[in-house]
């Protein structure tokens, strides 16, 4: 329940538009927070582009010897890896503190954001600014100019349209997971394993064509740890790549609708969890 | 009863000081868990880099002298030295950084175990470990056929070259660490100088892809010492006329590393000295 | 290395000085680039020539205040620092010359520092040391076993050290420090953070290592009660020199300045004064009286005036008919020693 300062008789839209301008303020002060020890920011940014090393190697060295991944041309497994950078990237910058979840129950925070009035979900969100999503964005926007740049098809505002459909996607999926994963880190202070688990693996597959794994691991990243949304039929949405997917063609086709449930459901998830909230044994 | 032996130079186990190898995987080992979730992570992967580069070769023969079953093999050996030699010291608070951060720095003088022996015998412990992992991970992935035999005529050069890229690395390492006595070093800058290791020693991606000038870059610094030159005689890349100047340039780059330490640790203890822990 | 006889000193500073230099930055807009090429050097003289011997088998306190050159002097005694003149013995040896040599010799525990191994379970840890100092395994066996039995380990050394209390863990490092079977101990704020019930099984330790096994121990604290209850010696040390090295009572001697006396007064008239004394506090007859405060840095002992004295000199102001002393706070006296700026001697 979102209450504000504001008198009782304002309307909906205001006191939904006074939470975002709320929000934004905190970030803005958190982000100069961030920036008063320059070189830390600095050098966080580009810590931050290193980690993207081994995918900025493969799309930089590899892909240009090569013709192509698994029926994908060069070009187009570029986009797959600019378009999986650019939604992490966004995923970091707007849902990334969820994966600090363990580190916030152990401070006490969440015990301290339940007597505040504003959504707990919301307040671990803007708990810090994560500098690192700086460095990501800064890679993730150079790799997908070259990505845009040798597209070997061509722009149409309806491919436009599809890339935007499948970074939105690919963002929502991402949250909904860690936030899923989030909600029990509430309780168990071992979740930050799993959250860590599922991060490198989405960073090691997240980037390239799946169809070029054995059905079975296909099938396991797209049904029981669902990488392929994040980025491969995104990308195979925009490229009209059909070939080797397992997924049907309507459920590719509505990408962000199918994120945005994930999402919800994923939210909803982690209020029941929220509400079972325990606390920290002194 | 007041007893105080006076120091006699008879030492009771003069060896057992080499047993200090363990400290490292000790503590791994210790925690089931750790193994396993090693073990799955370096599995998964294993598994990527096969299909990645089996895909990449879908259509082509050679590449840049490698043939399909090469590549995939450089890849697998890259991957499990990459991921297995990640120093696992920060988990023990024994890097010279930590250890300068907490003062822990001072008890290294209160042993009868140089610091340096120390260093030198817990690293021998921790390469000698990652060796048991590399020699899993081949008696799993040569007899499936995931990765190629070696030629067991190269087999002696790649075990000489095996164990002098362990020491450049070891000596590598030994540089950051010891820098921190005179420049603030920190967590970023660590993982910095490890991409930049992991890079140019062909970690990421074999040496052998890079344009012409990279790889003339790579010749001039110690990095590809570490990882390309024995993958590569494995793998049989390097032409058996060349191995024998490789592995001169290694053994250089180890004595030329292995002085500057010394000199490092010599100047860091006398820093020590004067200015306190 | 000297032979040692049975009565002699076993640890021996003698004119010990340590001077830091570190360089500042000069002042003002440049002063960030002249510092580049001409740095100002500045020397800290944190040790000014401190002499003291220890005994066989003697518990000795190193006190003062932070900043006083304890720590510096613990340095110096263990080997780690090199002392800019003046020489140190320990067990015959030169400890920063011959420092293996003289790391068989002697256990250091120091405050919030461990020695062991934070991802190890804590006896993983003491195994490792017992190989770095080549330990006979069987007396390995019976020396963790008595330590076992005294500092109770074997409830959390399978633990890993990261995961143990504060007081867990400070356990673990003394059993650590005696694995070798050390005749000197030196230990540098041992107790500090702990809370009571440890405190006292660490100073029982303490005290059963010297009496039982007449090992010499040099410790430094702030915490008056360890040093009331465990050392029979005080050594002071403020601004880098010698202050006291004596008892306790000798520091209470010296610094004990500061009293009270509350009496009781027959007739409670309005004014109460007394030569020299304060009232501290007054109800109705009940006054409390402490010395006025006269100047302590007067050199005459007799500066600020004594208990005795001032009850002399209230009992012949005026009647009365009772008398409570209030002893001197320990703390108190070491207040007073620790800002006692007089470059004093060795009484």
């Amino acid at each position: 329940m979102t209450t504000t300062e504001l008198a009782p008789d304002t309307g909906r839209l205001q006191r939904f538009v006074a939470a975002w301008w709320l929000a934004l303020r905190i970030t803005r002060l958190n982000l100069r927070a961030r920036l008063e020890y320059r070189t830390e920011f600095i050098l966080t940014v580009v810590t931050g582009l290193v980690w993207q090393a081994s995918i900025l190697v493969f799309a930089s060295v590899l892909l240009v010897r090569f013709p192509g991944l698994g029926g994908w041309t060069s070009p187009q497994v570029l986009l797959i890896a600019s378009m999986r950078m650019t939604s992490h990237a966004l995923f970091i910058l707007i849902f990334g503190r969820v994966l600090w979840i363990t580190g916030l129950v152990q401070l006490g925070s969440i015990e301290a954001f339940l007597l505040r009035p504003l959504p707990v979900y919301r307040q671990v969100q803007l708990s810090m600014f994560s500098v690192n999503a700086i460095g990501d964005l800064l890679v993730a926007g150079t790799l997908t100019v070259m990505a845009v740049a040798r597209f070997d098809l061509p722009w149409t505002p309806a491919r436009v349209a599809l890339l935007l459909a499948g970074l939105t996607g690919g963002v929502l999926v991402e949250a909904a997971v860690h936030t899923a994963i989030s909600a029990f880190g509430l309780h168990f202070g071992g979740t930050v394993y799993w959250s860590t688990w599922t991060e490198e693996l989405m960073a090691t597959f997240g980037n390239y064509p799946l169809n070029i794994l054995p059905k079975v691991a296909q099938a396991a990243l797209t049904y029981l740890l669902p990488i392929a949304f994040l980025a491969y039929l995104p990308a195979s949405l925009v490229t009209g790549q059909t070939h080797g997917r397992a997924v049907p063609a309507l459920v590719v086709a509505l990408i962000p609708v199918v994120g945005l449930v994930a999402f919800v459901a994923s939210r909803l998830f982690w209020n029941v969890s929220l509400r079972r909230f325990q606390g920290v044994s002194g | 009863m007041s007893h105080v032996r006076q120091v006699s130079d008879r030492r009771t186990r003069p060896w057992a000081p080499l047993l200090v190898a363990r400290v490292t995987p000790l503590g791994e080992v210790l925690a089931g868990g750790r193994v396993a979730t090693k073990a799955a992570r370096l599995a998964v992967g294993i598994f990527l880099s096969v299909a990645l580069w089996r895909a990449l070769y879908a259509t082509t023969t050679t590449e840049a002298g490698l043939d399909r079953e090469q590549a995939v093999t450089y890849a697998v050996l890259a991957t499990v030295l990459v991921a297995t030699r990640v120093s696992a010291t920060w988990i023990n608070g024994d890097t010279v950084l930590q250890r300068m951060q907490q003062g822990t720095i001072i008890f290294w003088f209160l042993r009868p175990m140089s610091a340096r022996r120390y260093y030198f015998v817990r690293g021998v412990g921790e390469l000698g470990y990652a060796q048991v992992w590399l020699l899993v991970a081949l008696l799993v992935c040569v007899p499936s056929g995931v990765v190629l035999a070696p030629d067991p005529g190269s087999v002696p050069a790649f075990v000489v070259s095996l164990v002098l890229g362990h020491a450049i690395f070891y000596e590598l390492g030994l540089v950051l660490d010891l820098l921190c006595f005179w420049t603030v070093v920190n967590m970023s800058a660590v993982q910095i100088v490890f991409f930049v290791q992991t890079l140019l020693s062909g970690g990421f991606a074999p040496l052998w892809f890079f344009p012409g000038w990279f790889r003339t870059l790579s010749l001039l610094l110690p990095f590809q010492g570490t990882l390309n030159v024995p993958v590569s005689i494995y793998v049989g890349r390097l032409p058996t006329s060349q191995i024998a100047g490789s592995l001169l340039v290694q053994l250089g780059w180890v004595v030329a590393l292995c002085l500057f330490n010394r000199w490092l640790w010599e100047r860091a203890s006398r820093r020590v000295t004067v200015q306190g822990g | 290395m000297t032979r040692l006889g049975p009565g002699d000193p076993i640890v021996t500073a003698s004119h010990l000085t340590k001077v830091f230099h570190t360089t500042t930055r000069r002042p003002g807009r440049w002063g960030a680039l002249t510092s580049l090429v001409a740095p100002r050097r500045v020397s800290k003289t944190a040790v000014n020539d401190v002499s003291f011997s220890v005994g066989r088998g003697e518990l000795v306190a190193l006190l003062g205040p932070n900043g006083a050159g304890k720590s510096t002097t613990i340095k110096m005694l263990t080997g780690i620092l090199q002392p800019t003149s003046g020489s140190v013995t320990v067990a015959g040896i030169d400890p920063h010359r011959n420092r293996e040599r003289n790391a068989r010799n002697i256990g250091a525990i120091f405050g919030q520092r461990t020695q062991l191994w934070w991802d190890l379970p804590a006896r993983e840890s003491l195994a490792i040391l017992r190989d770095i100092f080549e330990i006979d395994p069987s007396d390995y066996r019976r020396r963790l076993g008595e330590l076992d039995e005294l500092l109770d380990l074997s409830a959390f050394w399978d633990s890993r050290v990261r995961h143990l209390s504060l007081g867990q863990r400070v356990r673990c490092d003394l059993a650590a420090s005696l694995l070798h079977d050390p005749g000197i101990v030196f230990l540098d704020e041992p107790t500090i953070g702990m809370d009571v019930v440890v405190k006292e099984q660490v100073r029982e330790f303490l005290r059963h290592q010297v009496q039982e096994r007449g090992r010499t121990v040099l410790l430094t604290t702030h915490d008056m009660t360890e040093v009331a209850r465990l050392a029979e010696r005080v050594v002071l040390v403020n601004h880098g020199q010698l202050v006291v090295d004596g008892t306790l009572d000798d520091i209470k001697r010296r610094f004990g300045g500061s009293w009270q006396v509350r009496v009781t007064l027959a007739e409670p008239g309005p004014e109460v004064e007394v030569e020299g004394l304060r009232v501290v506090r007054r109800d109705g007859p009940v006054v409390t009286f402490g010395p006025d405060g006269t100047d302590p840095d007067r050199p005459d002992p007799n500066g600020t005036v004594r208990l005795e004295e001032g009850l002399r000199r209230i009992v012949e102001r005026h009647r009365i008919t009772g008398v409570a002393i209030e002893e001197d706070d320990l703390e108190d006296v070491m207040r007073q020693a620790y800002l006692h700026r007089d470059a004093g001697t060795v009484p």
